[in-house]
């Protein structure tokens, strides 16, 4: 998902913020390469605060760094020009209609009246708001105001899109369409992207990097395919029943397996040998195998171990 | 499924200067406040008092000849009633009388004050009570200052800006009628002369417009900044100039009543000097504001050198645009 470029997007160092006597971001560090990076984090861990700082909506105690190849936090408003930000928070502009809404926030970021009102609708398109794009933004349900704040972050065509919690609100299809485009703007359009969520399949869907911040630290940054890597390697075996059978039969092989909680089966090993005792064994044991796949560690557990520490 | 999806389009193209984007920022404050009627309305009857004003302009061209006017206040200046009704009504009928010249300059400034003084304050009142309430408050209630900041917007910008929008509707009440009225006076008179006894007139105009402008809009979006309802910031700009304007009332008539009657006067005799500066003024905005209003257009009297009401109308201006600036930088701590 990289844009070619192998400039790092955001490169900051021991940046800090403190509200009173809350130390919300605690020194700092961390360099994002281009592609679309996963920002996790439990409640209350700085991520918004580590968005809004980057922004300059909040001002910071202590750091430095680039962004985009700005100097930052110097720079910070021609930045804005070049970064697309969907807010966690429920925002809109009161008495405007949605396409009204994209027209004005591009016209803040530098587009001529009429150009803004052609790509507004560009987006609106893009963003699947329909005839809803005429109807006045405080009469939109939280669906419709998730899209119509993307397509205000897209409408300037900025590089960097930092989305915050883009996904609540909406029901799976819309979702997962969402996601789809995420990912075609990351692969097919080379934009860079930072996605602050809770929901994990949101990450594993779109995210080639995982960075997890707990109580404003870095806590764990790293690729999504080296976090889901498991230490030892195996096959996953999914099956519609009887996997306790499967494991007995693999384990009168000399096969380690362990049965998930979930009914499902990870077989310890590799290579084409294995594949061929499971299937053997499988039958042997009358279970069905619906799937089977290289065994990987769930972010879950990466998440939970990462807060836990 | 569409039948047809383009999908996302990159956008190449140049970008307006950064100093442009409060503009914006105005423009659609001005766009958004021209959707209710009641602001139509109200801008439509700010009108009104123009054109009588402008009819009295052209009358009084018209009928009076060359010298007219200063022998009028000499008249004016001998008689007791003449006396007190230049009392009253704060006109120096001793300045008209000096010379031809001046009569006229000062009739034009006299008219274009009374405007500015009383209707079009007036007007200005309810135009601003109608809508600064809305402007910041609304933002702070839908959050709406983080689609605006998260752009390359200052909250100083933000707050220049929300301040247009009003700067913008000042200038439709009192400006730009004055300013037909004096081109109105200019076209009807018969006198070729008149534009040079009177060329600073149209910059009194401007100056009293922004005596009116800077310290009104302060205060109206410090009120709207301090809260995310609209209705309080309205009842608060209201209460302001209905509690300032009965304050000084009863201050000034409890400190002049007695003097006044113990002479046995007569009962107009009570509002004489009500013109002239008090420090009592500086309890009520619309008294202040027109009390600069009357020294911008050289109304008052020569010995009269009063600065007081500046150094407060200072005051209150830097704390009102203070207090929305600290405001809208403090939310987005939250």
């Amino acid at each position: 998902m990289s844009t070619g470029d192998d400039k790092p997007v955001l490169q900051i160092e021991s940046v800090s913020k403190r509200y009173g006597t809350a130390q919300v971001l605690h020194d700092v560090s961390l360099e994002l390469p281009t592609g679309v990076v996963g920002l996790l984090g439990p409640n209350g861990s700085g991520k918004s605060t580590l968005i809004k700082s980057i922004l300059g909506l909040v001002s910071i105690d202590k750091g430095q760094g680039q962004v985009l190849g700005l100097q930052w936090p110097s720079q910070v408003r021609a930045l804005r020009d070049r970064v697309g930000y969907l807010p966690e928070d429920d925002c809109y502009i009161q008495g405007l209609q949605g396409i009204e809404s994209i027209q004005l926030m591009a016209r803040l970021s530098g587009l001529r009246k009429r150009e803004a009102l052609r790509r507004a609708h560009e987006v609106a398109d893009y963003c699947d708001l329909g005839q809803e794009r005429y109807r006045n933004v405080e009469t939109y349900s939280t669906g419709m105001r998730q899209k119509l704040k993307f397509a205000q972050a897209l409408v300037h065509d900025p590089q960097w899109v930092i989305l915050d919690e883009p996904t609540t609100g909406l029901d799976p299809v819309q979702r997962e369409q969402f996601l789809d485009r995420i990912s075609t703007l990351a692969k097919e359009k080379g934009k860079s992207v930072l996605l602050s969520t809770h929901i994990l399949h949101d990450v594993v869907k779109t995210c080639d990097r995982v960075v997890i911040l707990v109580r404003g630290k870095v806590r764990l940054d790293d690729t999504l395919e080296r976090l889901q890597r498991p230490s030892k390697e195996g096959i996953h075996v999914s099956v519609l029943s009887g996997a306790a059978g499967l494991a007995g039969v693999l384990s009168n092989k000399g096969i380690e397996s362990k049965v998930s909680s979930d009914g499902e089966l990870v077989v310890l090993g590799s290579g084409e040998r294995l594949s061929k005792e499971i299937w053997e064994s499988s039958v042997e044991a009358g279970v069905l195998v619906h799937r089977m796949d290289r065994a990987r560690n769930s972010l879950e557990q990466a998440f939970l171990d990462a807060v836990k520490g | 499924m569409p039948l047809l999806d383009i999908g996302y389009r990159g956008w190449h193209g140049e970008r307006t200067a950064r100093w442009t984007r409060s503009l914006v920022l105005a423009s659609t404050g001005i766009h958004l406040i021209w959707q209710g009627v009641w602001i139509k309305r109200v801008l439509m009857f700010a009108v009104i008092p123009c054109l009588i004003a402008g009819v009295l302009v052209a009358v009084m061209e018209q009928t009076v000849e060359q010298g007219g006017l200063a022998r009028a206040a000499q008249q004016m200046e001998k008689t007791r009633d003449g006396k007190q009704m230049g009392s009253q009504l704060g006109i120096n009928w001793g300045k008209m009388a000096k010379d031809p010249e001046q009569a006229r300059h000062y009739a034009w400034a006299f008219i274009l004050y009374s405007l500015f003084r009383y209707p079009q304050a007036f007007g200005m009142i309810v135009v601003v009570g109608l809508v600064a309430p809305r402007l910041i408050s609304y933002d702070l209630r839908s959050r709406g200052y983080l689609l605006y900041l998260s752009r390359p917007l200052t909250p100083g910008e933000y707050i220049f800006g929300k301040a247009l929008v009003l700067y913008f509707l000042l200038f439709m009440i009192s400006a730009l009628p004055a300013l037909m009225i004096y081109i109105t006076g200019l076209v009807l008179t018969p006198d070729s002369t008149a534009f040079f006894q009177t060329w600073d007139l149209p910059l009194r105009i401007l100056l009293a417009t922004t005596v009116l402008m800077i310290p009104t809009t302060a205060v109206a979006l410090a009120f709207s900044s301090v809260t995310q309802e609209s209705r309080f910031a309205g009842f608060a700009w209201f209460a302001l100039w209905v509690l300032g304007a009965v304050v000084y009332r009863v201050l000034w008539f409890a400190s002049n009543f007695n003097v006044q009657t113990g002479r046995g006067g007569r009962r107009g005799e009570v509002f004489e000097g009500m013109q002239n500066w008090s420090v009592l003024k500086l309890f009520s905005p619309y008294e202040t504001l027109g009390y600069m209003q009357q020294q911008v257009f050289g109304l008052t009297s020569s010995e009269e050198n009063v600065w007081s009401p500046w150094v407060v109308a200072l005051i209150v201006s830097v704390l009102g645009y203070g207090v929305a600036y600290w405001r809208v930088s403090r939310v987005l701590k939250a």
